[in-house]
């Protein structure tokens, strides 16, 4: 489900910056970071957060603000707190005691979910406050992902913003006009966004004609994609080890 | 209906990392063959309507809760299979660089549950024969109904499997199933109903906006390649519950030969270097404590508790040390990057 999320809150603190690496690289090194994280077993409280003092360097370092990031994670998917929920109830065996108190093994991989949850989040987060939109898009180009896609992703974000705001004035419009609650039923909602995919549609013929008119072809960027340089590959190769590193101390 | 990826074990998530990503990669190859620009913007700017039309709430008669549409059945109708996918499975990346829905690595597996089954399995199977070229009111209504309901319910059906396969979570198969199913049918219909109402509002007054998409009249391939992976998907996983607990060719060889199951490993530190690196960066780990295994208990002895709790708490805070001074490495090297001038 998508919700209101300040996008522009979290680019506006952070400013983007150039990346000691190069973006293509960053991209992989955050999926490699993903991949350890989540190959951490299902008890492993410490091998988690170890793994969580990535994040919050990357986000310390660089001056991201947190507020908006954790705001979110606060409102983290129902789906996410049912499963935990789900290990804390049924897992219900004493494995270890603190100072009397009883922690079963359902504590242990509800907090480990929530911990990989925290922190998968807050990487992915971080990056995307540091790294403007276009400049991802470019990575993926040197990532080799199909331009098409790249052109689709690049013009779904610049054109969420509009339509957003389009689509709240409709809203507001019939919560104005609504008394009691009437005329917010399904079927007064599929009319407005009947009359909401017109206008969008007849806003994508006059985009197009406007784009055409500057030369566009299809493709947002059809230069040839820059590879991953050497200095990136070996500061993959080197994440890759630090994380394994960290993997096989904690 | 997010999938996590707290919830999903490397192996799942990758598979179905490679699969839509494979779908993504042959669906660009069909679409960049037809370079027609104003599709192109027509597919952005329609997944932009995604993220807008989300926003618009309505209330669930007789039940005071909210809810707004998902639109993957109308933008598969409006766009066909192909320019459908990748338009939702751009939303999806969005969503989850964004908006924290899912995560990087289970966007495979979000990709497939809700923009490859309604685009590639629920259009074209359900909605398409039902509603034929879309003049009847009353085929409309049911193809968008049973195409939306069972789309939903094929997704969360792939997010039940999805989390039973990765072990992450102890809920078991059945439980799951039960809390799952019922809740997706009813969001189904109201999808189904909701769709529908913008469909006929949209066949009275822009009847264009719904020719049928003749791209999916030669999507043979595509569908053939969908059933390919769904298949595949589902015998590998439903086949992986019956693996044989007796040994393999290899084993059997070993065993007969040394009369031990195994062969003991050399005792070199390099040896036991890397068989600790291999224990602690197995791809499917256990998911028992550790140290369960090294004290010669088994996972399986009832008496066995899968926590020591001595090397856990040690562990533990050695993890918090290391927090602490990443935190604290950090805010050193924003001081220091931090330019004069400037606070």
């Amino acid at each position: 489900m998508t919700d209101h999320f300040d996008i522009e809150a979290l680019h506006s603190h952070a400013e983007p910056r150039p990346l000691p690496v190069g973006d293509g690289a960053a991209i992989v090194i955050l999926a490699l970071f993903i991949l350890f994280v989540i190959a951490i077993p299902k008890f492993d409280i410490a091998g988690a957060l170890a793994f969580a003092a990535f994040p919050l360097l990357l986000a310390t370092a660089s001056g991201i603000a947190l507020m908006p990031i954790l705001k979110r994670l606060v409102i983290v998917s129902p789906f996410i707190l049912f499963m935990a929920a789900g290990n804390l109830a049924l897992d219900r065996s004493t494995v270890l005691r603190i100072a009397g108190l009883g922690v079963t093994g359902g504590m242990i991989s509800a907090s480990v979910i929530m911990l990989k949850t925290v922190v998968t989040l807050v990487s992915l987060l971080s990056l995307m406050a540091v790294m403007p939109f276009h400049r991802f898009g470019k990575a993926l180009r040197s990532l080799r992902v199909p331009e098409v896609f790249v052109t689709q992703l690049l013009l779904v974000y610049r054109y969420s913003f509009l339509l957003a705001e389009e689509a709240s004035m409709m809203q507001k419009a019939r919560d104005l006009r609504s008394f009691g609650g009437r005329g917010k039923g399904p079927f007064v909602t599929a009319r407005l966004i009947g009359s909401l995919l017109i206008r969008t549609t007849a806003r994508a013929e006059r985009i197009y004609m406007a784009m055409s008119a500057r030369g566009f072809h299809a493709a947002l960027d059809s230069r040839p994609r820059v590879a991953l340089n050497p200095g990136d590959l070996a500061a993959i190769a080197c994440s890759a080890m630090l994380f394994a590193l960290v993997r096989y101390f904690f | 209906m997010h999938m996590s990826d707290a919830l999903l074990s490397p192996v799942v998530g990758g598979t179905f990392w490679t699969v839509s990503a494979g779908m993504i990669g042959l669906s660009a190859k069909k679409i960049s063959a037809d370079s027609d620009g104003s599709k192109t913007v027509l597919m952005g700017v329609m997944g932009a309507f995604v993220f807008a039309a989300q926003m618009i709430n309505f209330t669930i008669p007789g039940t005071g809760s909210s809810g707004h549409i998902g639109g993957a059945l109308l933008l598969s109708v409006l766009l066909g299979p192909r320019r459908a996918f990748i338009t939702l499975a751009s939303v999806l990346v969005i969503q989850a660089l964004f908006f924290t829905d899912g995560g990087l690595l289970a966007l495979g597996c979000n990709i497939f549950n809700m923009a490859f089954i309604p685009a590639f399995i629920a259009w074209p199977f359900i909605y398409r024969p039902i509603a034929g070229d879309g003049s009847s009111p009353a085929r409309l209504a049911t193809a968008s109904i049973a195409a939306a309901t069972l789309g939903l319910l094929a997704g969360a059906f792939s997010v039940v499997i999805q989390t039973t396969l990765s072990g992450i979570s102890d809920l078991p198969f059945s439980i799951f199933m039960l809390f799952m199913l019922p809740i997706h049918f009813t969001i189904g219909i109201v999808e189904g109903v909701l769709t529908w109402g913008v469909l006929s509002f949209i066949s009275k007054t822009e009847p264009a906006l719904i020719a049928p998409v003749h791209e999916g009249r030669s999507s043979k391939s595509g569908v053939v390649t969908a059933i390919l992976f769904v298949g595949a998907l589902g015998i590998g996983g439903v086949l992986s519950w019956f693996a044989s607990s007796n040994p393999d060719g290899l084993e059997w060889s070993i065993g007969k030969v040394t009369g031990k199951k195994e062969l003991g490993s050399p005792s070199e530190a390099s040896h036991k270097f890397l068989a600790g690196m291999q224990e602690k960066l197995a791809i499917l780990p256990d998911y028992d404590f550790r140290n369960a295994g090294r004290t010669g208990q088994t996972a399986t002895s009832a008496t066995a508790s899968p926590v020591n709790a001595g090397t856990s708490l040690s562990g533990i805070a050695g993890s918090v040390m290391v927090l602490l001074l990443a935190g604290t490495a950090g805010l050193l090297l924003r001081k220091r990057s931090t330019p004069s001038g400037k606070s």
